[in-house]
This record gives C-alpha cells, sequence and structure tokens, in this order.
C-alpha cells in the first residue's frame, strides 16, 4: 500500500524512535532511561529522582523561570518538573546533581532566613523572585534553568512539553512536514520568488 | 539490499577506511569500476525509519557524533600546554555510515578559481603555510558536475558563479522568508542574492522523494531521504554492484606495512571489541580530517617512526575549520524559519579577499535559523530580553517564529601549530590515545569574522529588521570542517599526498577527504570533498588497472 510522504513519516517516527534508542542505549544508557518515560505512567506516579521538599522548591523555581503568561501553560504545567525528576536519575546527569540539589537546599536556607520556617515555595512571589535575582549568575541557577527549560520544549516522550504544548506555546504548527510558503515575507513574494525566479 | 561480503582470509583490492562524504563516492566509483572493495565504519549503519526529530538526543546532546562516545577529546591553544578537557567545541563528526553526510546542513558551494591559486594571487601571510594547490579549478569542474549529478544538488546559477559544464539537475528548493529578506537586504546595499546550492532534492528523483520541508537538516538523519547524504546516493549505489561490503561497527586502529614500506590492511575492532584483520592490495583513507590523521599517527612503525605516510610532519597539521560570524534579526512578521531547508539564498559578493580591507580573508553568507527550541530557549534570546520570568515567557513568544540569523561562512588559514595529535593521557573506550586539538585562531581569521558581522548588519538592517543584535564573536575552538590535516601537494617534504590523493611515502595508500584540503575555501567543503573523491577514484582505478599500485 504506498503512504504519502506524511503519513509514511508518521509512522516511521514510531517506529524509527524505537530502532534509535534501541541503538544508542547500548552506548547511552541515560537515553534509554529516559525512554521509559514514553510508558503509560509518563506522567503520573510519584517523584523519585526528587524528595518531596526538592520537588516543592523546584517547582517554585520553575514556575518563576517560565511563568504561565496569559493563561498559557508555564513550566510546571508542562510537566518541566516531572522531566527533571526524570533527568536527575540518569547516569548522563549526575554532574549536575550535587548542584541541584545543593542548590534547592539553598532555595529554602535562603527563605527561611527570610521568614523563618518555611521554604522556597511558600514564599511570596516577590520574595521569591528576589532571592533568584541574588542567585542568577551560580552554577545552579544556570544548570537548573537549562534543565527546566529543556524539560519545557524537549520531545513529549521525555515527560515534559506535555502534548506538544511548549512548541505551540512560541508559535510552532509542529508537523511532520510543511509546504511552502512558509512565512509570511515568501507568501509575499509569491509563487515566482518561491520557486526562485526572482 | 543483500551485500556483498568478504571472508577474513580474503585480500580485497581495496579497504577503505570511512564511508561519509569521500569514502562514499570512493566505493561507488571503485566498486563500479570492477574492483573488490570492504568499506570500514566505526560506527552504526542506520536508516530512514531510525531517523528522528528529537532535539535533546541529536542537536543538544549529540547522540550521534564522535563526543559521545569520546567525551574525554582534549583541547589547548598551544602546545606548551597538556591538553585538557574542557567545554571546547572541539573535532565534531558523526559516528554512522554515511559519516557526517548524514547530518549535514546540505549546503553545495564550489569552491571558485581563486581558491586553488590563492598563495600566488595574494602573496605569503606569516604564520602560516599558506599554498597554492596542485591542480586547479578547471581540473576539478566535471567532477563537480559529477557530484551534482550523481547524488543531486539543487540550484540555480548565481552572478559569481565560476563556470560549469551542465546546469543543475535539479531546480532550486522553495524560498524561504530568510531569503526574501536577504534578497531585499542585498538589494538595498547594491548586493546580489543568489539562490542556494543544496544538496537536497526539490523533486523526487532516482526513487528518492523530494524534500518534504520539515525543517530538520542539520544535526538530524533524513527520514525521507531526499537529502542527498551518502547513506542513499553512492552506499547503495556500491553495494548494489556485488563488489562492495559496508562494514559497520569496526573501528580501524591501524594500518599494516611490510618489509618493502607497502600497506598490506588494516587491523580494526569488530562490534564485540574482538580485534580483526582486512588484508587488501591497496589501503583508502576518508575518515576525515581527525580520524584520518589519527590513524596515520597511531600507525608507527620502525619504518615509519613518526606516523605512516609522515615523512613530511604535515600529518595532523594545519587543522582548519572555516570562521564563521552572525547577525540576528527580528522581523515584523512570522518567518517559521524552523520549516523547510537551512538556507534558499546566499550572498557571494565577499567571496575574494580584498588587501584593501587590511587583512587575508573572504567568504559568502546566508540566511537561516538553525535553532530548535531547547536551543533558542536557553540562549537564543537578545542580550536585552531578560533570561527567565514572564518577559521572558513572552519573548519566546514573540521571538521564535520572528527570528532570522545572517551567517558568515569564512576562510581559516593553514597554520602549522594549530594540529590534532594523539592524546595518550586520555585513552578512548578500546585503550587507544585520545584525540588533541591544539588551536589559536591566526590574527586575520579574526580580523574577517569581525569584517564580516558588520557586513551582516547592515544587511540585516537594510532588510528591515525591527531588532537586531551580533552574536559575540569569540575565539574559535573546533568545528564540524575538519580541513588539511594531509595535504596535497606536489613536494613531499611538506605535504602528504600528491596530486592524485596517493601518499608520497607508501606507493598503495590513497588519502581523500577534508584532510586533503591545502586551503579552506570559503565555509562550505563538502561538495570539494566529493569532487575530489570522484577525481582520486578515477585516479586510483586507472593505477591499478595498470598495476602501478
Amino acid at each position: 500500500m504506498p503512504l504519502t510522504p506524511s503519513t509514511r513519516r508518521a509512522f516511521l517516527a514510531d517506529a524509527g524512535r524505537a530502532a534509535t534508542v534501541a541503538w544508542l542505549s547500548l552506548e547511552l544508557s541515560w537515553l534509554g532511561s529516559l525512554e521509559g518515560c514514553t510508558r503509560e505512567d509518563a506522567n503520573s506516579g510519584p517523584y523519585t529522582g526528587l524528595t518531596p521538599a526538592e520537588t516543592r522548591a523546584m517547582e517554585a523555581f520553575a514556575a518563576q523561570i517560565f511563568p504561565s503568561v496569559h493563561g498559557a501553560p508555564g513550566a510546571v504545567e508542562l510537566g518541566a518538573v516531572r522531566f527533571v525528576d526524570r533527568a536527575l536519575r540518569e547516569p548522563f546527569f549526575a554532574r549536575s546533581v550535587p548542584v541541584v540539589r545543593a542548590g534547592l537546599a539553598d532555595l529554602d536556607a535562603r527563605a527561611r532566613a527570610l521568614d523563618g520556617r518555611r521554604g522556597f515555595a511558600a514564599l511570596a512571589g516577590e520574595r521569591q523572585l528576589a532571592i533568584l535575582r541574588q542567585i542568577e549568575r551560580s552554577d545552579f541557577f544556570k544548570a537548573a534553568r537549562t534543565l527546566v527549560l529543556t524539560g519545557v520544549f524537549a520531545d513529549p516522550s521525555y515527560g515534559g512539553n506535555r502534548g506538544g504544548a511548549g512548541w505551540s506555546m512560541i508559535g510552532i504548527d509542529h508537523r511532520p512536514s510543511y509546504t511552502a510558503p512558509f512565512g509570511y515575507y515568501d507568501a509575499q513574494a509569491g509563487a515566482g520568488a518561491a520557486r526562485g525566479s526572482a | 539490499m543483500i551485500q556483498r561480503s568478504f571472508g577474513e582470509s580474503e585480500t580485497v583490492d581495496f579497504v577503505i577506511v570511512g564511508t561519509g562524504a569521500a569514502g562514499g563516492v570512493l566505493a561507488q566509483e571503485l566498486a563500479t569500476a570492477g574492483f573488490d572493495v570492504v568499506a570500514m565504519e566505526q560506527g552504526p549503519w542506520q536508516h530512514e525509519s531510525d531517523f528522528t526529530h528529537d532535539e535533546l538526543a541529536l542537536e543538544r546532546e549529540l547522540a550521534m557524533m564522535n563526543r559521545a562516545f569520546e567525551p574525554n577529546q582534549t583541547f589547548r591553544t598551544s602546545a606548551a600546554e597538556p591538553g585538557r578537557v574542557t567545554g571546547a567545541r572541539g573535532l565534531l563528526y558523526r559516528r554512522a555510515v554515511g559519516g557526517s553526510s548524514v547530518h549535514f546542513a546540505a549546503n553545495y558551494w564550489r569552491f571558485r578559481p581563486v581558491d586553488f591559486q590563492e598563495r600566488s594571487l595574494w602573496g605569503p601571510i606569516g604564520g602560516t603555510a599558506f599554498a597554492d594547490w596542485p591542480i586547479t579549478y578547471e581540473e576539478l569542474e566535471p567532477y563537480y558536475t559529477k557530484v551534482d549529478w550523481e547524488i543531486g544538488v539543487s540550484g540555480a546559477p548565481g552572478p559569481f558563479d565560476p563556470p560549469r559544464s551542465r546546469p543543475y539537475p535539479v531546480p532550486p528548493l522553495p524560498n524561504k522568508s530568510s531569503g526574501v529578506l536577504l534578497e531585499r537586504g542585498a538589494r538595498a546595499l547594491g548586493l546580489h542574492a543568489q539562490v542556494a546550492p543544496m544538496a537536497i532534492l526539490s523533486e523526487a528523483r532516482q526513487g528518492r522523494l523530494a524534500c518534504q520541508a520539515c525543517g530538520h537538516c542539520a544535526y538530524y538523519g533524513c527520514e525521507f531521504g531526499a537529502k542527498s547524504s551518502s547513506l542513499v546516493t553512492t552506499i547503495p549505489k556500491a553495494v548494489a554492484t556485488g563488489r562492495c561490503e559496508i562494514r559497520a561497527d569496526s573501528t580501524v586502529h591501524r594500518v599494516e606495512t611490510d618489509a618493502r614500506g607497502r600497506a598490506t590492511g588494516v587491523v580494526y575492532w569488530d562490534k564485540a571489541g574482538t580485534e580483526r584483520r582486512q588484508a587488501a592490495r591497496a589501503v583508502v583513507l576518508a575518515a576525515n580530517g581527525a580520524e584520518t590523521a589519527r590513524l596515520l599517527l597511531l600507525s608507527a612503525s620502525a619504518a615509519f617512526p613518526d606516523g605512516l605516510a609522515n615523512s613530511s610532519g604535515a600529518v595532523g597539521r594545519h587543522i582548519m575549520f572555516n570562521g564563521y560570524a552572525y547577525t540576528n534579526g527580528r522581523f515584523e512578521h512570522p518567518l517559521n524559519e524552523y520549516k523547510g531547508a537551512v538556507a534558499s539564498r546566499i550572498v557571494h559578493d565577499f567571496y575574494d579577499a580584498d588587501p584593501a580591507r587590511g587583512f587575508y580573508g573572504g567568504g559568502g553568507i546566508d540566511a537561516r535559523f538553525p535553532s530548535g527550541p531547547i536551543a533558542f530557549a536557553v540562549d537564543g534570546l537578545p542580550p536585552d530580553v531578560p533570561a527567565w520570568g514572564s518577559e521572558y515567557a513572552q519573548a519566546l513568544s514573540d521571538y521564535y517564529t520572528h527570528t532570522v540569523r545572517f551567517m558568515s561562512h569564512l576562510t581559516s588559514l593553514p597554520v602549522p601549530t594549530n594540529t590534532v595529535t594523539l592524546d595518550p593521557a586520555h585513552p578512548d573506550r578500546f585503550g587507544r590515545p585520545g584525540l588533541c586539538l591544539t588551536y589559536q585562531e591566526h590574527p586575520d581569521d579574526l580580523m574577517t569574522r569581525l569584517w564580516f558581522v558588520e557586513r551582516t548588519q547592515e544587511l540585516m538592517e537594510a532588510a528591515g529588521a525591527t531588532h537586531v543584535w551580533n552574536q559575540p564573536v569569540l575565539p574559535l575552538d573546533g568545528g564540524l570542517h575538519l580541513l588539511g590535516t594531509a595535504r596535497m601537494g606536489n613536494d613531499p617534504r611538506d605535504s602528504v599526498v600528491d596530486r592524485y590523493h596517493r601518499a608520497h611515502d607508501v606507493p598503495n595508500l590513497f588519502i581523500c577527504d577534508g584532510s586533503s584540503f591545502v586551503t579552506s575555501g570559503r565555509g562550505q567543503p563538502t561538495m570539494t570533498i566529493q569532487a575530489l573523491a570522484f577525481r582520486a577514484a578515477e585516479h586510483i582505478a586507472r593505477f591499478a588497472r595498470a598495476h602501478e599500485v
């Protein structure tokens, strides 16, 4: 049965993903393990990389890095913290784990220094922002920011970017293939220019 | 397709090391000419159905690149320092059948006559081994045309093109918004935008699909087979001859020689790590500018104490990457540059070097947007936009589909102290010495990049961008174009191979890949690597038929 390019590609995407990861897992065990995220429990079940306290601090951190804007989902709603939880268990990110754990503990310590008892997540937004501004050049901030943003925009099979909503939010019309015109200016230039005769 | 396989006790005509841009051509041509060929590849044999759009694995973590296998590659800026594992970009290439042609962006610029004779035209440059090539554009032109028609290159003639003996076999890919804007900027400045030649099919050809504009070329394999990589062009043709075996997952670590100083074959580790041999009447190295040099250095022996074919001391020297520089711009309306091939228009008005600039260097400019959403979110926004928080989240939405990059692809000079060497202190997983890159940019290369970023800024402003920001020009510390480490030349005292790619020191050893380059060209080397390979194959076959190997 002939397949159109797009249905063929949609089929290949699933089959290909499994094959690639099967090979990669020989060399890059973290990718193979992350692939576990495609199981049905990808977006449910308890966190096992982050402790409950770390989860609370990381959720508050992620919500400040990439907040919900104009009703669009933010990092937390997109599942970025679940992505981080999984990523921290993988050998590839092993070097980042102590930095991230220490940094999350430090956020809570700074919060307690302000109000005595409660952690970073319990602070009002303005006070969270004040703490983050103090540490935004730290290794923790850079590593944790990159992890959160990766969780927002990586392939949904890794546990974040739920339903590809991260892509939609920045204007990506996520499809396996496209046809010209692609954007405003080539559409305006018209079919003549689009074929190179301009 | 069932491929021919050769037994361990068989001596084949040619063993080729590497199956990338050059190795694929050599395998196709030598097998088609009637010779028995085994082509060795250290990575796996993947197919279109194995390829995905997974930005995290392929673009961020470079899962199919050498660094995933050898994260301990070292870097230094001079031989006085020890090599260190750093954050340097280093030597980047794919380990898989098809080599880096699988993930290349497919920019297929030809060199021009000036690229082969620039030392004569310009004169000497201090601190470099700037030299003419032993061949001319006119000699290579038939092979450029052969590449166009054999693998499928799309394009249309431009005002500065060198002479060509046949038109392009495939019409241009659709112009993108980035190309329309580059044309607009060029017109306003009196410059000339032209169609970008791309090794991507714009229409179905020879059983392959046309480009589906999925937007995943650079760092990705093409799941449609529309990108003209070795994987879907030369390698299937080589296998179809019934005289070529592609031996994947086989890491060659030594070229063996006999008492007469002739190559007898290669030693390699198979997938299980078992050491094996493949005997051959002649050996052809096409493993790229990093691995070819490493293999020659690893093949040192009593007869060749400084490495095989290295009496000149030029093996591993003069590595060139092609400098780059770019300006980013945001436009009022969406461009949606995440769709389509990497580039559709280029500007070649500044190709030639000009003494009036006060330094040597030239290049070409294209319009592109190579950032996936993760990369763009991490560091793609302008420096005056917040890096986190609600303004940042809003800016990502405002910029991602509206942003484009005008990027220059530039000359790099051959500097003798810029080298690829063995690093025994950092062995790889097999225990062989790792790769050390020693690199310090020549001052003229840096000046070229700074000069070009002014040109791209002018173009971006002339194109009407509402927000323009330049990428800072930082010292180059690696790259994907691995050029010059076993250079061609007529004089055995300062080059590794002759004008036919035969090693000066070993009569039945041929070397043809990016390492053969004498100068860097302007940014897009693969077209020239393949033209050299077609030409080399013709001569190697001629020698073999005349029993001159």
